[in-house]
């Protein structure tokens, strides 16, 4: 099965994000940049899947050069090659955009290697944003199939079957491949590279995909605008308690509680 | 000042810290109480391939320089020191054969530990500690065969490791010169473990007895030659005590973090308490300590890299480290308070962890003896 | 805002059970507000195999309701609703389409921007009007940032987030108008074999007046049924964070925070929690803040009105015992 992972590099989302103290510009200072949470799992489902039935995972993802570590560390965990697709045309994209380059990207590399992509994995949003858009989109964008929010999946015999979360449970859903798929928080977790895996991609080549490569691909103009960025307003913290024993915090902790009417 | 390390051990040296982080440092807390052996964690270590840093790259390990694995030690160490004596402990056992043994024991060992096995050394023995000269396990040859019979103790691995280094007098009236090396896998008859340490520190890790009762292991499972035994002994623990040190300046790099950490949320008399300069000078020498640790361990591990003598380095490293991994662990809980001779924080185990690198792999005081004849020589 | 030719505002109002979900519902008060804009109506987009319940109570809070029903419209064969949405867009030509920000809603808006070439705002807590422009609140980075982002492109796609909108009133109902729709073999790619109920439960922990939470701290299943005890014995509903879920002690239908319910509870009680942004972020909007953590430091003190420093597992008896006493005199 020839597999496509999408991923996004995104600010270590176990790290909170502020502004610069006065400002509309986001402070990453000394924030590492990692491989979205959900991209992870979508790259460990699929490595799941190729070690079942065989095949091959391309990771690629959209990015300035340095997003190239974010591809490095997919090779280290079951990605067999890895693409950058960079292009100062791209800065722009929104969603949307990205979707088209994305395709852009599935066209390009599908000719390149004269077969097509049966699978598309995407996860199901980004830590940093949450917007969830670019996983249909691509599906869109190239005509194919889409199940969203997978958890599980199987090969069967004209595509796949796919488990897929739902608020009470979860369906099983099938479709033909090509299709593209997005990915949630599987039973399991990623595999932690080997030092072996982490040493070999580090010699792997991460080929750059700019405009020119992508037939020039045009984005579009972003169907949006951010007119400001703030922080929201913090709650105000009130009073910490903390007796000499458990009984008379909590004496004092329900009358305060009594005398603010929540009881 | 870490470990001036390559580029690729620099990106090893972050997924190794995710992983020691992740499924270490929290987790063994736990054990550190029960004294229980976590298979679980160390199955997942050996999967990461963790457990195979020294392995020579023609035997199917990794290549790496002996500093760039330092940097690495030093991050599981500062998880849990049991789990890299473990870790550190295998490669001990590997050293007799790859310093003294055929090709094929090279071959089967580093075999053993790649396929996910761990190696134990057995050298010390109820009446030969510091004396190692004096034990009193035996070799008879008897054929192709050579029959071991023997109690060694305080085997670091004892009770999981895939194969032994043992020493073995094979005449015992030509004293250290009497002393051969053999190895021995695990699972051959007459090979049992036996009484398990209840430890104080470094609980994560397992020593236990090994006996020998009329085990027989084929000749060619000699290491080296009839006789050279000790001076195998000697090189392996030459080299292997920079590891040690390696550890104890993880353990003490632990304590200064954590006393930092909670030096600057601690607010006593209206400030955190680190804005006292009497606790920034504890911080300041324990950095002092640490950073020249580090480095006698680097320097130490770079001799060995490129051949040159290291005996006296290797026994300055440990020796210094261990001592002020104590040192530091000690301060760490003044720095903490009351809060930290309890176990509900993290620097009370340092303390218990510590304290061993003081005593195996040779006390600090049999350090001393080396550091003493390699310096002032014969006279 | 140039407006052109459009001016109502279509809400897709999802179902689940045959009920309409609540937070397409709230989507109906922006969409009032967009429409004071355009000078258009509120149209309520419903779609399934019976709409007749969900047509119905919507009908109360909108100018009209679209009804495209049929057997391609089953439980998530989002093919089939993909087309649906379409080809209403087309026929009416909306000034805006909003949608609840569920997985379903994503999805669809995601499609329908593709096919259009539309920009959307998603996951938005506010919207506010500048210049006759409407400005959406959409948190990021977990919700410690917030945006406000104006779409440029019409219609308007929005997603709002669950609990960030209050129904509107209910008024006369509106009428509710059939539209077929037919959707082409080719256009459905993918199929639903079988739906799974693995939680019965009715969890409302939107419109909860009390939620009592467990985090990793209660330590146990058996220790969370606590939580479970104090709930309900303060009439509330139970919360959990993303640990706990994990761990198996509920269902994740109780989750609170960025990737489950945002709630605005009058009192809103978090025991073993740490207070993480992401759970933080979904419960900052209560009235009346308790928190119980062992832990001196625990973020969450910083938004709790009352905070105890003491393990919740000894709490929480002593505080039931508390209050049964005081409810007792």
């Amino acid at each position: 099965m020839e597999i496509l992972v999408c991923l996004k590099q995104v600010p270590d989302d176990s790290v909170e994000i502020h502004l610069k103290p006065g400002t509309e510009e986001v402070n990453l200072d000394g924030v590492d940049s990692v491989v979205n949470a959900f991209d992870t799992y979508a790259l460990e489902m699929a490595a799941r899947l190729k070690e079942a039935v065989g095949g091959s995972i391309t990771a690629i993802t959209i990015g300035p050069e340095k997003a190239r570590d974010a591809v490095k560390t997919c090779l280290a965990v079951g990605a067999n090659q890895g693409y950058l697709i960079s292009d100062p045309a791209f800065e722009a994209a929104d969603t949307l955009g990205k979707s088209r380059i994305l395709a852009a990207a599935v066209r390009h590399l599908e000719a390149e290697a004269g077969k097509p992509f049966d699978l598309i994995f995407c996860g199901r949003e980004a830590t940093d944003r949450a917007t969830g858009q670019v996983g249909p989109q691509l599906a869109e964008a190239l005509g194919v199939g889409l199940i969203t929010d997978l958890v599980d999946i199987e090969q069967t015999g004209a595509g796949i079957c796919a488990k897929q979360e739902t608020e009470s449970g979860y369906r099983r859903v099938e479709a033909a491949t090509p299709c593209v798929v997005t990915v949630n928080k599987p039973a399991y977790d990623p595999r932690y590279p080997t030092i072996k895996s982490k040493l070999a991609a580090r010699k792997m080549p991460i080929p750059v995909l700019s405009a020119a490569e992508l037939d020039n691909v045009d984005p579009g103009r972003p169907g949006s605008h951010v007119v400001r960025v703030y922080e929201p307003a913090k709650r105000q913290a009130g009073v910490k308690i903390k007796e000499e024993t458990c009984e008379e915090s909590v004496l004092k902790a329900v009358a305060m509680m009594a005398d603010a009417k929540v009881l | 000042m870490a470990y001036l390390i390559s580029e690729e051990a620099q990106e090893l040296l972050g997924a190794v810290k995710e992983f020691c982080e992740n499924e270490v440092k929290e987790q063994c807390k736990e054990y550190d109480r029960s004294g229980e052996w976590p298979k679980e964690i160390y199955d997942k270590a050996i999967e990461m391939q963790l457990h195979m840093l020294e392995i020579p790259e023609e035997y199917g390990g990794m290549g790496l320089s002996r500093v760039d694995v330092a940097a690495l030690f030093e991050e599981m160490a500062k998880a849990d020191a049991g789990f890299a004596t473990t870790i550190s402990a295998s490669g001990l056992g590997t050293k007799p054969v790859l310093i003294a043994g055929s090709e094929a024991l090279k071959k089967r060992a580093c075999k053993l530990i790649v396929d996910g096995g761990f190696g134990a050394f057995c050298l010390t023995e109820p009446g030969a500690g510091s004396d190692a000269s004096a034990g009193k396990t035996t070799a008879v040859k008897d054929g192709d065969s050579y029959i071991l019979n023997g109690r060694k103790c305080f085997i670091t691995n004892g009770g999981i490791a895939s194969f032994y280094c043992v020493t073995a007098m094979t005449d015992k009236s030509a004293g250290v010169k009497g002393m051969s090396m053999f190895f021995v896998e695990a699972g051959t008859p007459g090979l049992s473990t036996g009484h398990e340490e209840d430890k104080l520190g470094i609980r994560t890790s397992n020593t236990c007895d090994v006996v020998f009762e009329d085990c027989r292991i084929p000749a060619s499972n000699l290491i080296g030659a009839e006789g050279k035994g000790f001076s195998i002994a000697m090189k392996t623990l030459d080299q292997a005590r920079t590891w040690m040190g390696c550890i104890a300046t993880g353990i003490a790099q632990r304590g200064m973090e954590e006393a930092i950490a909670y030096g600057k949320e601690r607010v006593q008399f209206g400030k955190p308490v680190l804005k006292n300069q009497a606790l920034q000078f504890k911080v300041a020498d324990m950095a002092i300590k640490i950073e020249t640790a580090r480095q006698m361990v680097a320097h130490a591990l770079t001799l060995m890299d490129k051949g040159l003598p290291h005996t006296k380095e290797s026994a300055i490293a440990k020796c210094y480290a261990s001592d002020i991994a104590m040192e530091v662990a000690s301060e760490a809980i003044q720095m903490f308070g009351g809060y930290g001779y309890s176990r509900e924080y993290p620097v009370e185990k340092l303390l218990r962890d510590a304290k061993i690198f003081q005593i195996f792999e040779g006390t600090n005081e049999v350090q001393r003896i080396v550091v003493a004849n390699n310096t002032i020589g014969k006279f | 805002m140039d407006w052109g030719n459009h001016k109502d505002i279509l809400v897709f109002v999802e179902q689940a059970e045959g009920k309409p979900v609540n937070v397409g519902l709230e989507a109906l008060a922006p969409a009032r507000t967009l429409a004071g804009l355009t000078g258009g109506s509120v149209l309520t987009l419903v779609v399934g195999t019976d709409n007749a319940a969900a047509a119905e109570k919507a009908a109360v809070l909108c100018d009209g309701v679209l009804s495209v029903e049929g057997a391609a419209f089953g439980d998530g064969c989002t093919d089939a609703f993909a087309c649906a949405l379409e080809a209403v867009v087309s026929k009416y030509a909306p000034a805006a389409v909003l949608a609840g920000n569920t997985p379903l809603g994503r999805e669809l808006t995601a499609r329908l921007g593709a096919r259009m070439g539309l920009g959307s705002a998603q996951d938005a807590t506010a919207l506010k009007v500048e210049d006759g422009t409407p400005v959406w609140t959409v948190p990021v980075y977990g919700g410690t940032v917030l945006n406000d982002v104006a779409v440029d492109t019409v219609p308007v796609l929005a997603t709002v987030r669950s609990g960030a909108f209050s129904r509107p009133e209910a008024a006369a109902a509106a009428a509710v108008t059939a539209e077929a729709v037919d959707v082409p073999d080719e256009a459905v790619r993918s199929r639903v074999l079988e739906t799974v109920q693995e939680i019965s439960e009715a969890v409302n922990l939107e419109e909860a007046k009390v939620i009592v939470t467990g985090g990793r701290g209660m330590g146990s299943k058996e220790n969370f049924a606590l939580v479970e005890e104090l709930a309900q014995l303060l009439g509330g509903v139970v919360g959990a964070t993303r640990p706990a879920i994990e761990d198996g002690w509920v269902s994740r239908a109780h989750q609170v925070g960025q990737s489950g319910k945002i709630v605005a509870p009058a009192l809103y009680i978090a025991c073993g929690v740490s207070g993480a942004t992401q759970h933080v972020s979904g419960m900052s909007g209560s009235g009346y803040v308790v928190a119980i953590n062992k832990d001196e430091e625990a973020p969450i003190f910083d938004v709790a009105d009352v905070g105890i420093v003491g393990d919740a597992v000894q709490v929480l008896p002593l505080m039931m015992e508390e209050i049964r006493r005081r409810r007792a005199e």
